[in-house]
């Protein structure tokens, strides 16, 4: 029995997920408070009256008592964790004790970041992103709501099954040769072609990859790129994985069937809820005979309107790191080009005004800071930045000129601003004050605005072509991938169930799974857990399997709960089978530098990890603040021996372990 | 980062705010919230707040439990998390700080609202019957009695003070034993402890109950400085001397009540020397057995061959053979050791007078219980020393403690002293009883003297079948009835005999003046005694800090002071509350190692035990990365060592 929910502060609901169990659960307690015959309320309605009475608890709350509700839970071990974005309340349910409350709320933030990935700045203004989240068309709306409904699904199932997405770090296909060759082949053939192309519209190819399932084969970024934190990448990931979902059992037939036959089918793409801004033709793609699969796509696609054009992007807003700082949520675009089923090739592009994105976040800072500042009655000090104040005017009024030019409204921002400036700077005005607060605020909301037309609907806008790749150049890029790869490709779905296998470690007997993780990279190497019926590894199958794989994700989840409280190092005896975990940081050259106290996090902080909110980033900038100059890297390794083994053969094996896997961690991540 | 390096203090209390909301007294529209609250902690604070936190936690709560189709348990904010219970339309609230443990926060709370029952019956009616008044001054008396805690960690463990056993004389708590099993002759005494100063000097009465019986305590230790004080005591009119004895209504679950009647008690004899006999043949006798001095050892009628006698607590092997073994054949009417005995209730063993002459030294000798332990200590005994019989049983305990180093023992007097892990064994087998239905319930404690005294040592084993007793958490919250009985208490100065005692027992006269003049002598005795030996003597320091934990008596043993301590007393605090969290939802596991830059904890559990044990100094620098000489890793071994002389043994 699982629900997530988002409401605004008047109890609106803005999205809700629910599992069948959840909703049938719903509808009972409505049905007995029904009079006979009556028609059952909408299934929204009757979520939005359950939920209202804790929604509004919330706030009062927040408002009387300067304290918000972090959990609930009862008797019957369900668990409700809430937690409160801005103006937007998050509600994360348990009723079947699958999930816990650290699960929940990384639920709730991971639900979070894909709507920031989705929204970009939008999210930033309360108002706007409780109209993006639900738009008035009632089609519109279930378009929006499926589509995020099954992203969260797709980020469930990952988080459930993969170990990548267990410890949130990405997965690599340890084959080095291959892996150069791609990477070479990406950056002379690929990524150089489609940028020297005139079919490309004005966009330029920052990075391209390519999947084989959730594990990456090759990344390459063009020189002028910034990095791709590994967070957006593992949102990425997710939204790809949305787009072509891996079915675990098909996995294990997809090699062996050469049935693959050609079929007019519909992903969930972003493109779908806006349905009715872009126009959408279908392409083929590939499909499987499997029944069972059929059955399960045709079950995905009851609400689907007209289906897509998989040629066009999805429009995702990523963090950009450049000489001038950090931008965060920058639009970029994002072609997933499917080779084969189950091996994808994604290109992320940047598109032409992606400059005004940093305008605007730039714009954004500044007001926040004032308005901080204000609140804080620190006025003098607002007022001595009389130069940035000078400079954010100057600039603004640019700014605005500038806008004016395009097809941007933007006469609203032009009307606040110009307020804005006769309150503040009018000599006899009430000048840098508290009374400035609110208009700092609506200051924020308008430039949002304007970032959301130029983003998000910008293809309403011109009225003409989406904004993209020319669909020939995008099928061009697909052939010469697939030519590439076409004998691999076999080799590359088997590689991607048995990336490392325990087999390969016979000098540590007794070891039964481990997983090491360099943090530093966003990296993960683990033997595969195979937990289907119809594969086995050494761990066998089924039962054993699944209790193998129980007791892990029972262990990063207990790492975490300690880490969070500081300790780098856990060893715990646990019935027949002894875990490790340790967490260290090392020099470039593999010096081991000194433990340093870590930071002890509040109960209520974000989860660990890397997907919504990178710990570990922080964790370093931390740790680098003692050690400036000299480049830290963080490792992570977690162990499962059974326990008869003797603790000191165990922490041997740990120690080579860590000294083993340190080489392939080097191939570069380009 | 800055944000990520916040430290959080916590709060010293360990309750927040507590308070009870009756939900059916605002049920309009126009109902003010204030109508529903029945008490409120701290009572000073303003009533807005109180309506706000009552009126909000309640209605989320209801609306959580309608969703949900069950009771809210827990409720946590940023800042604060609270433990709730719901029940008909009562709604109980209490907070704390977010550090401590969920399971221990909500074990507070059930103690809490458990004790309330225990004296005042089920909540509804009390709140008929006694003004709003008269029982905020109860919950609060409740509350400072339950949050009364020396250190830290009695914020997460729930601990049943009791008398530091490593520095008393033995025999004293023999003598408590013996003197709350001769007033269990009395068939109208269920069960009763002795308590000095607030602290359980024995009882037979499981933990949980034992804390509410010593509630009481504190209250008419306090009302002698203030005799006005609201109490439901009234005097026993039936004892001449009525001022130190005080009886009060109580309320017990049936679950309490099944175990306490369950308990192996000699009812026969019981009749015999309560009801059908007259008094003056009895008395005497019984006077000189309650009345004895530490010299003495009380007999037993050995012409009784009812092998049901109970001894609730003393556990001891005879030191001398020579001695004692003709004796013991001839005072023993049960089966000797190694027969395998049903696990029915077991015989008391009481050395003859002839023996008794022995003890006068000052030395403990024996006081034999055999058959306590039936066959299931037969089991243990011989599956660790490889099926010794009886009569080797001295030369056994003599080669074990050469041999073994978990037995504490003595040198040369040849008494076999059960250490804690063969105590545990003896638990352990108990439970594994092949008797359906039947479970062992053991308390068992070690005792021993200071070395260089010879051969001194006491297994206290409080063993008795009983049906298996689990206080289900919450149990006065959900439908268990609540049966009324009586507290008798007799006080001599700090020293408190409490019995619980069928309701009829205060109109029973021959029983209550048997039990006050049996006793008085005895607690006379034991109060000079208790008096003269200096209590709260702190445990040895060294250069570590521990704490073990007793799931099965509730008692702790500690080195850590109850001052705010440095960094590392602070670490070893957090530390051991996420292990206790982690030990309480994660069945199987048995240890565990954690280490941050500063300070490395381990943390072991049985079924019956929590030990946790940090090592000081200076912190050796380490990288983190696995190396296994690295000094946290060689806790375990430090721990079974270094604990040892606290008398907490890790196998």
């Amino acid at each position: 029995m699982k629900c997530l929910l988002i409401a605004s502060e008047s109890a609106e609901v803005l999205f809700y997920w629910t599992d069948p169990e959840f909703e049938l659960n719903i509808q009972e307690q409505y049905g007995a408070s029904q009079e006979e015959g009556e028609k059952p309320p909408a299934f929204e309605d009757s979520i939005n009256t359950l939920f209202a009475p804790i929604i509004i608890s919330c706030s009062t709350m927040v408002d009387r008592l300067g304290d918000s509700y972090t959990s609930f839970s009862t008797e019957n071990n369900h668990t409700y964790v809430l937690h409160q974005f801005e103006e937007c309340l998050y509600i994360a349910v348990n009723g079947d004790r699958e999930e816990g409350e650290e699960d929940l709320k990384r639920k709730i933030y991971v639900m979070k970041k894909m709507i920031e990935v989705l929204f970009g700045m939008v999210t930033l203004s309360s108002t706007l992103i409780r109209k993006e989240l639900r738009p008035q068309d009632t089609e519109q709306r279930t378009n929006l709501w499926k589509y995020l409904q099954n992203l969260l699904e797709t980020y469930s199932r990952l988080q459930e099954q993969d170990q990548s997405f267990l410890v949130e770090a990405v997965e690599r296909l340890i084959h080095p040769t291959l892996c150069e060759q791609c990477i070479e082949f990406l950056e002379r053939r690929l990524v150089q072609q489609i940028n020297s192309s005139v079919e490309r519209a004005g966009e330029e190819v920052l990075h391209a990859f390519i999947l084989v399932h959730t594990k990456l084969l090759a990344f390459y970024s063009s020189r002028n790129a910034s990095t791709l934190t590994s967070s957006d990448l593992l949102a990425l990931i997710v939204m790809v994985q949305n787009m072509y979902p891996s079915n675990i059992d098909l996995e294990d037939t997809a090699p062996e069937v050469g049935a693959l036959r050609v079929k007019e089918v519909e992903y969930h793409t972003l493109s779908e809820c806006f349905g009715s801004l872009i126009t959408v033709s279908g392409t083929p793609v590939f499909q499987f005979l499997d029944p069972d699969i059929q059955m399960a796509e045709d079950s995905l696609q009851t609400l689907e309107a007209p289906p897509p054009d998989p040629s066009n992007p999805s429009r995702v807003f990523l963090e950009v790191t450049l000489k001038e700082g950090c931008y965060p949520m920058m639009p970029h675009s994002m072609y997933c080009l499917p080779l084969w089923p189950g091996i994808t090739l994604v290109l992320l592009t940047k598109i032409p005004n992606s400059n005004l994105a940093m305008s605007v976040y730039v714009f954004l800072e500044a007001f926040a800071k004032l308005e901080k500042r204000l609140s804080e009655g620190l006025e003098g000090s607002a007022a001595r930045g009389q130069t940035s104040i000078q400079d954010l005017r100057n600039k603004l009024d640019k700014f605005i000129r500038a806008l004016g030019t395009s097809d941007i409204q933007t006469s609203q921002l032009q009307s606040v601003w110009t307020e804005f400036k006769s309150r503040a700077f009018t000599r006899g005005g009430p000048g840098f004050s508290k009374d400035l607060v609110p208009w700092c605020r609506t200051m924020k909301s308008q430039l949002c605005g304007v970032y959301r037309q130029c983003f998000i609907t910008e293809n309403t806008v011109g009225g003409g072509n989406p904004q993209r790749l020319s669909p020939s150049l995008q099928d061009r890029a697909l052939t010469m991938v697939q030519e590439k790869l076409m004998d691999w490709k076999d080799f590359l779905l088997v590689k991607s169930k048995r990336n490392i296998t325990m087999v390969s470690y016979p000098e540590f007997p007794g070891l039964i799974h481990f997983i090491y993780v360099d943090r530093t990279a966003g990296q993960m190497i683990a033997p595969s857990l195979n937990i289907t019926d119809r594969a086995t590894s050494e761990l066998g199958k089924g039962p054993l399997a699944h209790f193998i794989k129980g007791k892990v994700w029972g262990l990063v989840n207990t790492s975490r709960i300690y880490l969070q409280k500081g300790y780098s190092t856990v060893t715990l005896r646990d019935g027949d089978y002894f875990f490790c975990y340790f967490l260290w940081f090392e020099n470039e050259t593999g010096y081991k530098l000194e433990v340093k106290d870590l930071p002890i996090l509040p109960n209520d902080s974000a989860p660990i990890g890397m997907l919504a909110w990178d710990y570990y980033r922080k964790l370093l900038r931390y740790y680098s603040k003692s050690h400036q100059g000299e480049v830290v890297k963080c490792y992570e390794l977690l162990t499962v021996h059974l326990g008869v083994i003797p603790t000191e053969y165990i922490l041997q094996h740990c120690s080579q372990l860590a000294r083993k896997l340190w080489e392939p961690s080097r191939i570069p991540l380009l | 980062m800055a944000a990520m390096a916040e430290i959080i203090v916590p709060d010293s209390r360990r309750c927040i705010n507590f308070f009870l909301y009756d939900g059916s007294k605002v049920k309009g529209e126009g109902d003010p919230t204030r109508a529903g609250i029945c008490y409120f902690y701290p009572e000073e604070t303003p009533l807005d707040k109180q309506e706000l936190l009552c009126g909000q936690l309640a209605g989320v709560s209801r609306c959580v439990s309608e969703l949900s189709s069950s009771p809210v348990r827990l409720l946590r904010l940023r800042r604060s998390k609270f433990a709730i219970r719901m029940k008909d339309n009562f709604l109980w609230a209490l907070s704390c700080s977010v550090e401590i443990p969920d399971v221990s926060i909500c074990d507070f709370l059930d103690q809490l609202i458990n004790l309330f029952s225990f004296y005042n019956g089920p909540i509804r009616q009390s709140y008929q019957i006694y003004s709003q008044e008269d029982l905020a001054v109860r919950w609060t008396q409740y509350l400072s009695h339950l949050q009364g805690g020396a250190t830290e960690l009695h914020h997460i463990f729930s601990v049943l003070s009791t008398i530091d056993s490593t520095h008393i004389d033995p025999l004293l708590l023999l003598k408590a034993a013996l003197i709350l099993q001769a007033c269990q002759r009395c068939p109208l005494v269920l069960a009763g402890c002795v308590l000095y100063c607030g602290r359980v000097v024995s009882t037979q009465m499981p933990p949980d109950l034992t804390v509410k019986v010593m509630v009481h305590e504190m209250e008419t230790y306090k009302q002698e400085q203030r005799p006005n004080g609201l109490s439901s005591s009234s005097s026993s009119g039936s004892t001449p001397l009525s001022s130190p004895v005080t009886s009060t209504t109580v309320f017990l679950t049936t679950t309490e009540l099944q175990y306490l009647r369950s308990a192996p008690v000699d009812r026969e004899s019981r009749s015999k020397s309560t009801q059908s006999t007259p008094k003056e043949s009895n008395r005497p006798r019984k006077s000189r057995l309650l009345s004895r001095t530490l010299s003495d050892t009380p007999t037993t009628d050995p012409l009784d061959p009812d092998p049901t006698h109970y001894v609730p607590l003393s556990f001891h092997y005879p030191s001398t053979p020579q001695s004692t073994i003709p004796d013991e054949s001839l005072f023993s009417p049960s089966p000797s050791f190694h027969t395998p005995g049903p696990l029915s209730p077991s015989p008391i063993k009481v050395a003859p007078e002839t023996s008794g002459h022995n003890l006068s030294n000052g030395k403990l000798y024996h006081e034999v219980e055999e058959g306590v332990t039936g066959s299931s200590y037969d089991h243990s005994y011989n599956s660790i020393d490889g099926g010794r019989d009886e009569s080797g049983l001295a030369e056994g305990g003599r080669s074990m403690q050469n041999k073994d180093l978990r037995h504490i023992n003595g040198q040369n007097g040849g008494s076999i002293v059960l250490s804690g892990e063969r105590a545990g064994a003896l638990w352990f087998s108990g439970q594994e009883s092949p008797e359906p239905g039947s479970q062992r319930m053991g308390n068992v404690k070690v005792f021993k003297e200071k070395e260089g005294q010879g051969s001194k040592g006491l297994l206290q084993a409080d063993t008795c079948d009983v049906p298996p007793y689990s206080p289900s958490p919450g149990e006065n919250s959900t439908e268990a009835p609540l049966l009324p009985m009586s507290l008798y208490q007799h006080r001599v100065r700090g020293l408190v005999l409490a019995l619980l005692v069928e309701p009829d027992f205060h109109s029973n006269t021959v029983a209550t003046e048997e039990v006050y003049h049996s006793s008085l002598a005895s607690l006379n005795g034991l109060e000079a005694h208790l008096r003269t030996t200096a209590l709260g003597a702190p445990g040895p320091h060294g250069p570590y800090t521990f704490a073990h934990f007793d799931c099965i008596q509730n008692t702790l043993t500690t080195n850590l002071s109850g001052r705010p301590g440095g960094a590392q007393e602070c670490s070893f605090v957090r530390a051991t509350s996420l292990l206790h969290s982690h030990f309480s939802h994660t069945e199987a596991l048995q240890e565990a190692i954690v280490r941050s830059a500063g300070a490395a904890v381990y943390g072991t559990r049985s079924v019956a035990q929590e030990t946790y044990f940090l090592q000081k100094g200076g912190a050796v620098r380490n990288s983190g990365i696995p190396n296994h000489q690295d000094s946290a890793f060689s806790l375990p071994s430090k721990a079974r060592h270094r604990l040892m002389k606290h008398g907490v043994n890790l196998l």
